[in-house]
C-alpha cells in the first residue's frame, strides 16, 4: 500500500488519531495501539511537568514507532498559536504541529484569519504544518500555498458527530489540492471515515467516536479497517454512479444513426 | 436610577428551556438526563476539569446576611501574606492541582486591588491557570490582573430578583445591584478570557432564577463571542450567622437544572463545587457537569495548617481528599484532568489584542 508522506515523513498508517475526552491514559494507549496508528494529536494543555499521572506526553512518548503532533488547542490568536508550537516543539521533539486556533471557547470553530497569519509563519521556521481549518476551498488554497504540508478541513463540528456534512466543499478542496487532505473533526462512524477516503482524503484523524466509545480499543480497530477499505477502493476504481435510468426508447433517436 | 437590561427581563431568551424546569415528574426527569449525559459526552468525552479554591483573605466589607466573611460576623479575620500565599500554592501544587481559583471577600482598605494583584503575580509562576473570585473591579483594573496571568474570573450575581438582592445585602459596595450584574463584562472588556457566573441557589424562587442565569449566559455568549462562559450552581449552605434561606432547592432541582443547562447551553462548562455532598456530585458528574472543585478548603490558610482557626465562608459538604475523589471518578469511567490549560496562552499582549 502507498505510504502517507507529510513533509518528509511517510506512514504506512492513515489513520490518525487524537488523544483528548479518553476515560483514562491507559484507555488512550490501549486504543492507540489497536489501531495501527502511527501519528497522534496531543494539546500542550495536557502536557503536564509537575505531575506524571495527569500528563499525555510522556505515555505516548513510550509507543515506539508514533509520532507526535502536538495541537495548539487552546490558542485564539496566531501569536499565540505560535508561542504554543514554539513550546510543543521543545517539549515533544517532534517537528509537526497541529495549528487549532479557536477564539470562541464554546463551538471551537477554527479562525481563518488566525490560522493562515500562524501557518505563514511556522511554516516559514520548518515546522511540518497542519492546519484545522474551516471547509473552504480557497483557505485550502492560501495554505498551501504559504507551505503547510496538508490541511485538514472539518467534516463538522468538533464533537458533533455529524459526520462529512461538509462533503461538497471537501470534494473542491481535494479536486485541486496538492498537498494531502485530512478530515480532521465530526466524524462518528467507520463508514463515514471510509466514505471520505473513497473520496480522496489522504487519511482522516478521529478523535471523539473513539475515544467516548464503551470498547475504545475495538472502535479503534474498526476505524482503521474502515480507512483502508476506503483506501484500496479508491485505488481499485469506484464504479461510476449513474444518475438516470436509460430510456427504452432513446430521446434522441431522432438525429438517426451517428455517421 | 438605570433600568434593568433587556436581556434580565426577555422571557423569549429562555422560552425553549423554561418547561424542562417546570417539570417535575421522574420519567421526564430521566429523559433529560440521558439527553444530558449524551451532549455532554459528544463535547467534552469523559473529563472533568479541575480546580481548587484558595481564600486569601475573609475581611469583608458587605453585609450579605446569608454569608459567613459578612463584616458583623464576629470571627476572627485574617488576610495571607505573600509567604504564607506562595506556601498554601506549593501545598496546593503537591496535590497535583493546577488550576487555582484565589478568593476574598468584597474590598476593604486591607484587601483591595493590589494585594490581589500581587497574589495573581505569586499564582501564575506556579499553577497555569489562575482564576479570581473576589469584587467587582474596573476594566482598567481587570486588564492589570490578565496582563499578570489572570485568566479567569468568577463573579456570582447571588440573585437576579432585584427586591430580594436589595433586602440581603444589608451595606457596601455590593449593593449596586446593576454595578454587580454588569461585572462580567468589564471583565471581558478588560481582556480576562473567561467568566463564571451563578445564583445563590435558595435566596428566591428557584424556577426564575434558573432562568435569569441562563438568559445571562446566553446574553454573555452573544455579546462576547470570544470570551468563555461558565455557569456555577451553588445552593446555600450553613454558614456562621445562621441564615435559613426562603426556598429550598431540592437535589431532583438542582439536577433538573443543570441538565436543562446543558441541553441549552450544550458548549459551556457547567461547574460543580465541594458546597455538595459527594453522592450528588459524583452522581452529576459527566451529566451535565463538567468541572469540578477539589480538596476545598474554605478557611483562609487551609492547605497549610490543616486546622486553620479563621471563619469560613460557608462549609464544604464533600470533603474527600483529591485522590479519594479522583477514584470516584474514575470508577465512573470518568478521567480527572489537574491540567487542562497553559500558560502559553497567558499572553498578555495578546490578551489586549482580544479585548
Amino acid at each position: 500500500m502507498d505510504s502517507l508522506r507529510l513533509g518528509t515523513y511517510t506512514f504506512s498508517s492513515r489513520l490518525i488519531l487524537g488523544t483528548g475526552k479518553f476515560s483514562s491514559t491507559s484507555a488512550m494507549l490501549e486504543a492507540l495501539r489497536a489501531s495501527g496508528t502511527q501519528l497522534v494529536t496531543v494539546a500542550l494543555r495536557r502536557f503536564n511537568r509537575e505531575q506524571a499521572e495527569d500528563d499525555l506526553f510522556g505515555p505516548l512518548s513510550q509507543i515506539e514507532g508514533l509520532t507526535l503532533m502536538p495541537n495548539t488547542s487552546g490558542a485564539a490568536t496566531a501569536k499565540e498559536a505560535v508561542k504554543a508550537a514554539h513550546i510543543s516543539r521543545e517539549l515533544s521533539g517532534s517537528p509537526f504541529i497541529k495549528v487549532e486556533i479557536h477564539p470562541n471557547p464554546h463551538h471551537l470553530m477554527p479562525d481563518p484569519i488566525e490560522t493562515w497569519e500562524a501557518c505563514k509563519i511556522l511554516a516559514g521556521e520548518g515546522f511540518i504544518v497542519m492546519p484545522y481549518i474551516p471547509a473552504d476551498p480557497v483557505l485550502a488554497k492560501r495554505l498551501e500555498e504559504v507551505g503547510c504540508s496538508s490541511v485538514m478541513p472539518l467534516g463538522s463540528a468538533i464533537g458533533s458527530g455529524q459526520g462529512l456534512s461538509t462533503a461538497d466543499m471537501v470534494k473542491i478542496i481535494i479536486r485541486e489540492s496538492s498537498i494531502p487532505v485530512i478530515v480532521d473533526a465530526g466524524l462518528r462512524s467507520p463508514s463515514e471515515a471510509c466514505a471520505a477516503m473513497e473520496m480522496g482524503c489522504e487519511a482522516v484523524l478521529v478523535n471523539s467516536a473513539v475515544a467516548v466509545a464503551r470498547d475504545p480499543a475495538a472502535m479503534a480497530r474498526a476505524f482503521a479497517k474502515a480507512v483502508e477499505a476506503g483506501f484500496e477502493a479508491r485505488n481499485a476504481g469506484i464504479m461510476p454512479r449513474s444518475g438516470t435510468a436509460v430510456a427504452t426508447s432513446p430521446l434522441t433517436s431522432f438525429l438517426g444513426a451517428a455517421s | 436610577m438605570k433600568s434593568l437590561p433587556a436581556w434580565l427581563i426577555d422571557a423569549r431568551l429562555s422560552a425553549d428551556i423554561e418547561p424542562l424546569l417546570r417539570q417535575n415528574d421522574a420519567a421526564s426527569l430521566e429523559r433529560l438526563a440521558a439527553e444530558a449525559q449524551a451532549v455532554t459526552l459528544r463535547r467534552f468525552g469523559r473529563i472533568i476539569s479541575l480546580y481548587a479554591p484558595l481564600y486569601l483573605s475573609n475581611f469583608c466589607s458587605s453585609g450579605c446576611v446569608y454569608c459567613g466573611f459578612a463584616s458583623d460576623r464576629t470571627s476572627p479575620r485574617r488576610k495571607l501574606d505573600t509567604g504564607e500565599i506562595e506556601k498554601e500554592l506549593l501545598a496546593m501544587k503537591a496535590l497535583g492541582i493546577g488550576d487555582v481559583l484565589l478568593l476574598t471577600g468584597e474590598r476593604t482598605s486591607t484587601v483591595g486591588f493590589d494585594y490581589l494583584r500581587r497574589a495573581v503575580e505569586i499564582a501564575a509562576r506556579h499553577m497555569p491557570r489562575v482564576a479570581v473570585e473576589a469584587f467587582p473591579m474596573s476594566v482598567a483594573e481587570y486588564r492589570g490582573l490578565a496582563e499578570c496571568g489572570c485568566t479567569g474570573i468568577t463573579i456570582y450575581q447571588e440573585t437576579y430578583d432585584p427586591e430580594n438582592y436589595r433586602d440581603l445585602h444589608r451595606w457596601g459596595p455590593k449593593q449596586d445591584f446593576l454595578e454587580r450584574l454588569e461585572t462580567p463584562e468589564r471583565a471581558i472588556t478588560g481582556g480576562i478570557r473567561s467568566v463564571g457566573i451563578g445564583a445563590l441557589l435558595g435566596l428566591s424562587e428557584p424556577v426564575g432564577e434558573a432562568l435569569a442565569l441562563l438568559r445571562h449566559a446566553r446574553h454573555l455568549c452573544r455579546t462576547y463571542w470570544k470570551a468563555g462562559v461558565s455557569v456555577s450552581f451553588p445552593r446555600i449552605r450553613p454558614q456562621e450567622g445562621g441564615f435559613q434561606p426562603s426556598f429550598t432547592v431540592s437535589d431532583r432541582f438542582l439536577a433538573r437544572m443543570i441538565f436543562a443547562f446543558r441541553v441549552g447551553l450544550p458548549d459551556i462548562d457547567l461547574v460543580l463545587s465541594t458546597r455538595e455532598s459527594s453522592n450528588f456530585r459524583d452522581g452529576m458528574a459527566g451529566l451535565g457537569i463538567t468541572r469540578m472543585s477539589i480538596a476545598s478548603r474554605t478557611t483562609v490558610g487551609g492547605y497549610v495548617e490543616a486546622d486553620a482557626t479563621s471563619a469560613s465562608q460557608f462549609e464544604v459538604c464533600d470533603d474527600r481528599s483529591a485522590e479519594a475523589f479522583c477514584a470516584a471518578l474514575r470508577a465512573k469511567n470518568l478521567d480527572p484532568v489537574f491540567k487542562n490549560w497553559d500558560a502559553a496562552y497567558n499572553n498578555p499582549l495578546a490578551t489586549e489584542e482580544r479585548a
